[in-house]
């Protein structure tokens, strides 16, 4: 081992930076003298047991950062999982929220729920045509009063007042459905 | 020393945690780097230590080498190191002085433990020279940059790296006679 054999390092011009010629001389000689001093005594070597043991400690280290590297990312892919959980309760809060109620309209206050919502077409316009027919009966029933009124007596108005109450009553009936 | 073909497959494989890559690297660099753990602690068992912090750093690290000179960034790694296990036994001792002391009888011990007197005489030597001039001596001959790469490892101008070095090693050189 040299202390330059591989820097191929001229360090008689380095040393000239900075001294002059004959210093610069001088420096190279004392490092090379410093060089061969060192040379001439070797270091011990690692025992063959110890590098064996360095061996199995960076494979028990490697062992180690798999298993890190492993837990990692676990931990990354059940974090965006719950990222990506969280994300959609979130947009399907947000999609009940902006969903509109249909629009009904005004007179669904009054008519009952079952009438708008019911799908028996057939059956409910038989409901209707037995409705009308029902009110023009009770409209030429108190025409026909109406017509006799001015010869009708005490019976006749009670007779005017049952027919009312039948009519709201026939009308409370059909909305109730 | 590996071919730089050699030694870009390696670092490829090492980036994917390929056990066999970091064998290689061990077995490449094992030796250097416990020659300059050694000469900077005068310890084996340091060293042992060390070099198997070196190493499993290197399998934690690995991932943030973004190229230029591997060898440069593992002698950037192992100085720090290095210098951690200073800072420590900085803190358990309370004091530079006590830790001086420590060091040198760190050498005395290993030079009881060795029996070669030549290695001996170099390590006790070495413990006479500054952390700083000792480490920079050892990046020099261990690593075998270039004085430009040393200066940036370790963050200072060029002038400088080169002073240190020619002051430390004419210093070694005189003590060793």
């Amino acid at each position: 081992m040299t202390m330059n054999g591989e820097t191929e390092e001229n360090l008689r011009d380095l040393f000239e930076k900075f001294l002059n010629s004959e210093q610069a001389e001088q420096a190279v000689e004392d490092i090379q003298k410093g060089e061969r001093i060192l040379r001439g005594h070797t270091a011990p070597k690692p025992d063959g047991e110890l590098i064996t043991s360095i061996k199995a400690e960076i494979a028990a280290s490697l062992l180690r950062k798999k298993e890190n590297a492993f837990r990692r990312i676990v931990y990354k892919t059940m974090a965006v999982a719950a990222g990506f959980i969280l994300l959609a309760a979130i947009g399907v809060k947000l999609f009940e929220k902006g969903r509109s109620e249909p629009e009904r309209p005004a007179s669904d206050s009054i008519i009952p729920k079952a009438v708008w919502e019911s799908n028996r077409l057939a059956d409910d316009n038989a409901e209707s045509a037995t409705l009308i027919a029902e009110v023009e009966q009770i409209e030429s029933d108190l025409l026909a009063m109406q017509l006799g009124e001015n010869g009708g007596n005490g019976h006749e108005a009670i007779t005017e007042l049952e027919m009312e109450t039948e009519l709201i009553e026939i009308n409370s009936d059909f909305w109730k459905g | 020393m590996a071919k730089s073909n050699d030694l870009a497959r390696i670092i490829t494989g090492c980036k994917s945690g390929d056990a066999e890559s970091f064998s290689e690297v061990v077995d490449i660099y094992a030796s250097r780097f416990y020659g300059y753990f050694y000469r900077l602690t005068g310890n084996r068992e340091t060293s042992d230590d060390l070099l198997s912090e070196l190493f499993v750093k290197l399998v934690e690290k690995i991932g943030s080498f973004k190229g230029g000179s591997f060898e440069s960034w593992l002698f950037k790694m192992a100085s720090n190191i290095f210098y951690d296990y200073l800072r420590n036994k900085q803190r358990q001792k309370k004091s530079f002085e006590v830790q001086k002391s420590q060091f040198e009888s760190e050498v005395t011990e290993a030079e009881e433990q060795s029996g070669s007197e030549r290695i001996d005489e170099l390590q006790t030597q070495l413990g006479r020279l500054d952390t700083d001039t000792r480490e920079l001596i050892m990046l020099r001959f261990y690593s075998q940059a270039s004085f430009k790469e040393i200066a940036a490892m370790r963050s200072e101008p060029i002038g400088t790296t080169l002073s240190k070095l020619h002051r430390g090693l004419k210093k070694l050189q005189k003590l060793m006679e």
